[in-house]
This record gives C-alpha cells, structure tokens and sequence, in this order.
C-alpha cells in the first residue's frame, strides 16, 4: 500500500515503514538505545531526503524515548538536578545544530556533514563498545587481572561552578555536564538523533555518574532536547513528516516491547558486542556512500521558487 | 452515427465531440485561430494520500494536415546544479551553478522527430526541445563549463522523469485528430502548468493552443503541508505533542499487557 508522504514529496509502502520500525524497535528495545542512528541512514537509504530523515527521526525519537524517561522516572532512576543541567546544555547545542544544519543545506554541504558525522561517531562508538566488550570477556577469564580505578581525579575536577548532584553523589562543575550537553544537542540536531550513544559514555565514563541514574537521566534530556530539534527544524526547515513519524513510531514501539523481552534472555557482553558490529556496519555503510564514486558526480538541488 | 463509429469507446466520443465542435467552430471563430483546437482530460492533477503518479491525455483536432508538437512547461523555480569532487578519497559538493527561473517539468511529444517538422532556428523560437529550454544563469564561469552544469541540469531531470522527449508519442487518426498522454511521475512539482500544441505546415508554425494545468495537493496531504508551511511553529508544536501522546500511550499499554 503506497502512501504519500506529504513533506517528503514521495510515495513510499506504509508496510514497509511500519516493518522498519519494527525491525529498528525491536533491536532498540533489544540493546536499550534509542535507535535513531540506525532509523536515519536507513531511511535515507530507501531515498528518503536527508534533511528529512533527520527532521523526521528527531519527531520519532520524541515518542521512542518518552515511556522509558517515565518509567525510568517512576522508579526514581533519573538525576533531575543533572538531568536540567544537560538539558539547559542540549538546547543551547541543538539550537546552534539547527542553525548549522540551515546554513550547511543552504550551501549544499548538509548531506555530507550528516554521513562525515555517522562515520565519525558511529565508527568511534562501535570500535568502543567492541573493544570494551573483548576486554571485559578477557577480564572474566582471568579474575586475578588489575581492575580499573573507578574514580580518577583530572584537570576536569578542576573547573569552577561547582554543583553538587545529590542522587549522582557528585560534587562537579556545571560547566562540565552543560558542555557535554552542548555536544551532544549539535550532534542530536544533525544526526537526528537522541544521542544516548555519546550521552551514556560520557556520563559514566566523563562525569562518573552511577549507572542506575544514567539512562534514566539520559532519556529525560533526550526527550527534551530531541522536541526542542522537532520544534526548530519545523520552524527553520518544514523537514518534520509528521505522517512518516507516525508510521515509524507505530512501528517501533510495538518492535521495542517485543525487543525488550528478547533482550532480557541474553547475556550483557554479548549484546554489547552485537549492537558494536550493527553500529559498525552503519558506520561502514555510510562511509561507503562517501567513497564510492556517485553514478553522477552532478546533483541537484534548489532554490525558491518564483 | 457515433456509436457506429466509435462502439464503447468514451475517448472516441470526445474526440468526435471536438471534431463536431470543429465543424461548427469557422463561423464563428477569427480564421487564424482556427486551424487547432485542443484540450486536456482535467484540468488539475490532485496530489492525494495514494498518489502513485498520473496520466493525463490531451486530445484534440487540426484543421488540415500537419505535425503537431506538445510542450507541457511547469512551474518556474531555481535549480541548483552541484558538481562532486573528490577531496582525498571522499566525495564533496564542489562547484555549482545555479539556473534561475528553470521549469520544474518539461515534457514534449511530436508527431515526427522534430529536425524532420522545422530548422532549429524556428524550434528554439518557440522553446521546442528539451535542449533549448531557456535556461538562464549569472554565473560567471567559462561558458563551456556552464554548458556541462546544462547537460547535468537535463541529464538529472530526465532521470527523476521530470523533462522528457517522447517522439513519436502522438496518435493521429484520420489526418486531422490527434490524442497523446502526458505522465506525470510520483515526485511531480507543484505549481502552474502550460500545454501547448503548436502546429507545424511545412516547416513553417502555424499556430499554437494554450491550455493550462494545475498540479496541487488535496485532502490531508494538502492540509498538512500547508500548515506545516504557513503555521510552522504550531506544526512542530503538535508533531511534540502527537509524539508526547504516542510515546506515552505505547508505555501505558504495553504495561498493562
């Protein structure tokens, strides 16, 4: 069944985007992350238009994100304090991606910047949580092993603003998690992303925060900082499908719960191997599209209208 | 006598309609004017949630022999044409050109291949080809080089089934009826569109029909992109809040089950 997707200007089967919302729910659900990585550059892929996919996936990754930040916050999981703390950080930071992303479609660098951005991060991400894992397996091996000091002092515990995050067991400077926010909102407005693939690293392993409050207090701030992306890109760019976020987040929560349930038979190092080599095949993917010589090396793109 | 003549056959009947309506049509009608009458199956092509594309036939009469030449010109806009560079290993956008006012669809169809109807003088008078479609740039570089960005132009457009030369893609029956199809593809622009049948005798034009055509959004599809145009900041507030909703009630269902 074709349904015409009225911000996109294309017909795509509505089957097929339930399917792979479905398909992306199901591995989200699966590993625990929001999935927006792998939603965007899929559905460029199927010729979706960029600034499109990643307007679009911001919309989606709002809905994906928000029963989970609920749960999460039922249980008492989520840092508040910290959380607003990122989240002053991630509207400063996807404000100022939006205003990129504007700039760079305006002279037509945008697709580039978002597959440069996916190699990039994806590629450092995979190759992180595959090495961790490996290492971790090795450690299980052989318990006798030096462990990891859990908390080191650096020129970052030095920076002024200090605050303290009572449900962190913190005592750190603002500025530090406001900047991981900033980031993190640039790369969410590009990307079209939640981010919660540098947010949780960065949090456990920059901020030191426990890892009962990290991805509650991850997905509080996505849910704002990805609603704040939908609001500008509506506004700046009228990239927001509404009808193809629709089918995607029907697709997707239904592929998360059955996802969930999965993931909770299989055991933590091995998922996170799995979910590094999907992260690394995106990654290799994309570069792909970056290296292969184009059909034609002319595109177009344009203007107003008259 | 019609439904001798064209048994079951719906387009027949307009097409004999309109052969009638010539008949009458000298009497009253001033005599350079007469010699083309055409018109279109609708005059709007609605663009609604099953939208696959769509196939518009254009009918209509001549009066004597001739070939006959169809444009179908879409609205004006400016496409930008970007040329890929390798920048080590990687493929980027490099230079561009940008041609103002390019018509967003282009479509012809003759009766004959078009160097056997008229020279090229007379053709490019009239626009006729997709090679001499005005295209108009600024840019200040070589013109050999704005030749290539051309080329591009058209090349990319015939691709995305937006400028098209079909030959031969007109019927004519009894030397004085003519019927072709014009197809629209899924991504087709949105906008003002001209038909014009121009009618060649030996080389020479002779006289041409209008008729325009509107290309538009319907139903949902129009209103949402509408308001996502002109009520930006309310449509990115009700995308938040539909998502809100959705996220929201997808927790509380999957819980309860």
């Amino acid at each position: 069944m074709q349904i015409y997707l009225p911000i996109a200007e294309m017909s795509l089967n509505a089957f097929m985007l339930l399917g792979l919302g479905g398909a992306v729910g199901f591995l989200s659900g699966m590993f625990g992350v929001g999935g927006g990585f792998l939603m965007t550059p899929l559905l460029i892929f199927i010729g979706v238009p960029p600034a499109v996919a990643v307007g679009t996936e911001a919309n989606q990754v709002v809905a994906a994100s928000v029963s989970g930040a609920l749960a999460h916050w039922r249980r008492g999981n989520v840092d508040i304090r910290m959380g607003v703390v990122l989240m002053i950080g991630g509207f400063v930071g996807s404000t100022l991606g939006v205003w990129l992303f504007t700039f760079l479609r305006g002279i037509g660098q945008i697709d580039f910047v978002i597959a440069v951005s996916y190699v990039l991060f994806l590629g450092i991400v995979g190759l992180l949580m595959v090495v961790e894992s490996i290492r971790a397996w090795f450690r299980s091996r052989n318990p006798s092993a030096p462990k990891r000091k859990l908390h080191h002092h650096t020129w970052l515990h030095g920076l002024p603003f200090k605050m303290r995050f009572r449900r962190s067991k913190l005592y750190i400077s603002a500025l530090l998690p406001l900047g991981i926010g900033v980031f993190v909102g640039i790369l969410a407005a590009i990307m079209g992303v939640g981010g919660g693939f540098v947010m949780v690293p960065a949090m456990i392993y920059l901020l030191g925060m426990p890892t009962s409050v990290v991805v509650g207090t991850s997905l509080f701030q996505i849910v704002f900082v990805t609603a704040n992306v939908t609001f500008l890109q509506s506004v700046n760019n009228q990239t927001v499908d509404i009808v193809l976020a629709m089918l995607l987040v029907i697709g997707s929560v239904v592929g998360a719960q059955i996802g969930a349930r999965v993931g909770t038979r299989l055991r933590g190092e091995e998922v996170r191997v799995a979910l590094g080599l999907i992260v690394l095949a995106v990654c290799a993917r994309v570069a792909w599209t970056l290296i292969a010589t184009p059909d034609d090396i002319y595109s177009l793109g344009f203007g107003g209208g008259h | 006598m019609a439904a001798a003549l064209f048994p079951r056959c719906c387009p027949g009947r307009i097409l004999l309609a309109v052969l009638l309506f010539c008949a009458i049509a000298p009497a009253q009608r001033p005599a350079h004017a007469q010699s083309i009458v055409a018109d279109l199956s609708t005059r709007e092509v609605a663009i609604s949630t099953g939208f696959t594309g769509a196939d518009l036939l254009l009918f209509g009469a001549t009066e004597g022999y001739g070939d006959i030449v169809v444009t179908v010109v879409g609205p004006e806009r400016d496409e930008i044409v970007r040329r890929k560079e390798r920048v080590a290993g990687i493929w980027v956008n490099g230079a561009s050109v940008t041609f103002e006012g390019a018509p967003a669809y282009y479509r012809i169809a003759a009766s004959k291949p078009l160097t056997e109807i008229a020279t090229a003088r007379v053709l490019s008078r009239h626009q006729i080809g997709v090679d001499r479609v005005n295209l108009f740039t600024r840019s200040k570089r070589q013109p050999e080089s704005i030749l290539t960005f051309r080329d591009a132009l058209i090349r990319n457009k015939k691709i995305h089934q937006l400028y098209s030369e079909d030959i031969s893609d007109i019927q004519i029956i009894r030397g004085r009826l003519f019927r072709s199809n014009i197809p629209f593809p899924v991504n087709v622009p949105i906008g003002d569109y001209l038909v014009t049948v121009h009618l060649f005798k030996d080389g020479r034009h002779v006289s041409s029909e209008e008729t325009p055509l509107t290309v538009h959004k319907v139903g949902l599809e129009a209103k949402i992109f509408d308001f996502a145009h002109n009520h930006a900041a309310w449509y990115g507030a009700i995308a938040i809040a539909i998502a809100l909703v959705a996220g929201w009630l997808a927790g509380v269902i999957f819980r309860r089950a």
